[in-house]
C-alpha cells in the first residue's frame, strides 16, 4: 500500500478533529505523528479551527417550535400498515378463537348429532341463541330505561338530581380524556442531538 | 425492548410503533426534530417552510414507515427522503436566486431569525451579520460539496451514513467534507478568528 504523502496527513487531521477517520487511519496518523514535528505542531492549529467552525454553525442553529412534536403526532393520519399491524388484529382474533372453542365444545357436548352436519347445526344454534338473547337484552334495556325516565320527570326534583348527575358524569369523562395528553413524552433524547 | 438504563435504538422504537404502538413515533420526532428543521432550514432558506416541510416529511414516513428495511440506518432514510421532499420544494418554487433577505407579508425584507447569545445592540448586529455570513458561504458553496456540509453539520449524520445516503465511496464523502469545510473556513474566517 502507497503510503500518504504530507499533504494527506494534514487532510487526515481536520478529519480526525470532525471524528472521521476510521481505527486503521487514525493508527497510521498517530505514527506520522510520532515522526513528524511539523504535523504535530498543526495538529492542536488544527483542532482548534475545526471546533471553532463547528460552534460557529451550531451556534446558527434555528430554534424548533415547541409544539412541533404534538403538531406533527395530531396530524399524523391512519396509515395503511396500522390495519395490517398485529395489534388491530389481536381482537378479532380473540372473539373468532371464543366462538369456535365455544362451538368445539358444542359439537363434543352434543351426543345427538356426532356428524359433520350435526357441528353446523350446532354452530346455527348457537347464533340463533346469541340472536334471541340480544334481542331480548336490548327489548328490556328499552322497557327498563322507559321506567327510568317516567321516574325521573315524576318530579321536578328527581329531574333536578337527573340533570346534575349528567353533568358531573360529562365533566368525569372530559377530565379523563385531557389526563392522556402527556402520552406523547419522549423517553430520551439522542446524545446528537 | 430496551437495554437496561440504554436508550431504544431507532430500529426498536421503528418496530414498536409498527407493533402499534403509535406514541413511540413522538420519541423519534423528539430525537430528529431539531437536525431535520436546521437541515431544512438551510436548503429552503425559511424557518416557517423549514417547520412544514418537516412534518411533511415525518408524516410520509409515518405513512410508509412499514417499508422500512432495518439493515439500514432510520437517520439514512429519513433524511434521503428530507433531502428529496426539499429538492422537489426547492424546484417547484424554482428558488434560483439566493437571497439573504427574506420578506414578510407586507414585502419588506428582513433578515434571518437567529438565535442571539449577543446580548444589546452591538451583539444583535453581530449575529444579524453572522447568520448571514454563515447562509451566504452555505449557498456559495457548490452543491456536491454543500449537500455533504449540510448533511454533516446539520442533519450531524456519520460520514458512513452520507456515504450510504448519497451512494458514494466514503472516501470520496470524507475528501469532499474536507474540501467543504476548507471552502467555509476561508469565507468564514472574520467571524472564526473572534
Amino acid at each position: 500500500m502507497n503510503r500518504p504523502d504530507h499533504s494527506t496527513y494534514r487532510e487526515w487531521l481536520t478529519l480526525d478533529a470532525d471524528g472521521g477517520l476510521d481505527r486503521a487511519e487514525r493508527a497510521r496518523l498517530e505514527e506520522h505523528l510520532a515522526a513528524c514535528p511539523e504535523c504535530r505542531h498543526l495538529k492542536e492549529e488544527i483542532q482548534g479551527e475545526v471546533l471553532a467552525l463547528n460552534t460557529l454553525l451550531r451556534g446558527a442553529a434555528v430554534e424548533v417550535r415547541p409544539d412541533f412534536q404534538t403538531s406533527v403526532m395530531s396530524a399524523l393520519p391512519t396509515a395503511g400498515w396500522e390495519s395490517r399491524s398485529p395489534r388491530a388484529w389481536r381482537f378479532t382474533a380473540a372473539v373468532i378463537l371464543l366462538l369456535g372453542v365455544a362451538a368445539g365444545l358444542m359439537v363434543a357436548g352434543s351426543s345427538a348429532a356426532p356428524s359433520g352436519l350435526g357441528a353446523l347445526f350446532a354452530v346455527g344454534g348457537m347464533l340463533r341463541a346469541a340472536v334471541v338473547a340480544g334481542a331480548g337484552l336490548a327489548g328490556a334495556s328499552w322497557k327498563g330505561l322507559g321506567l327510568i325516565l317516567d321516574r325521573v320527570i315524576a318530579s321536578p326534583l328527581s329531574l333536578g338530581a337527573f340533570g346534575f348527575l349528567v353533568v358531573a358524569l360529562n365533566l368525569f369523562l372530559f377530565s379523563l380524556i385531557r389526563r392522556r395528553r402527556p402520552a406523547v413524552q419522549p423517553s430520551g433524547r439522542d446524545p446528537r442531538t | 425492548m430496551t437495554r437496561g438504563a440504554e436508550q431504544p435504538t431507532d430500529e426498536e422504537l421503528v418496530a414498536a410503533v409498527l407493533g402499534g404502538d403509535r406514541e413511540r413515533f413522538g420519541d423519534l420526532i423528539e430525537r430528529y426534530q431539531g437536525r431535520l428543521v436546521n437541515y431544512l432550514f438551510r436548503l429552503l432558506r425559511n424557518a416557517d417552510d423549514a417547520h412544514d416541510l418537516a412534518q411533511e416529511v415525518l408524516v410520509k414516513v409515518y405513512q410508509v414507515l412499514d417499508r422500512y428495511d432495518p439493515q439500514y440506518k432510520f437517520s439514512t432514510w429519513l433524511f434521503r427522503v428530507a433531502q428529496n421532499a426539499a429538492i422537489d420544494q426547492i424546484r417547484r418554487r424554482r428558488l434560483k436566486v439566493v437571497s439573504l433577505r427574506q420578506e414578510d407579508d407586507e414585502g419588506e425584507g428582513r433578515d434571518w431569525d437567529l438565535p442571539s447569545p449577543e446580548r444589546g445592540p452591538y451583539g444583535e448586529l453581530r449575529n444579524r451579520e453572522r447568520g448571514v455570513a454563515i447562509q451566504e458561504a452555505i449557498d456559495s458553496l457548490p452543491w456536491e460539496y454543500r449537500e455533504l456540509i449540510l448533511l454533516r453539520h446539520f442533519g450531524e449524520l456519520p460520514y458512513e451514513e452520507i456515504a450510504q445516503l448519497k451512494q458514494m465511496p466514503l472516501g470520496t464523502v470524507k475528501n469532499k467534507l474536507f474540501r467543504g469545510r476548507q471552502m467555509l473556513k476561508e469565507k468564514l474566517q472574520d467571524f472564526l478568528v473572534d
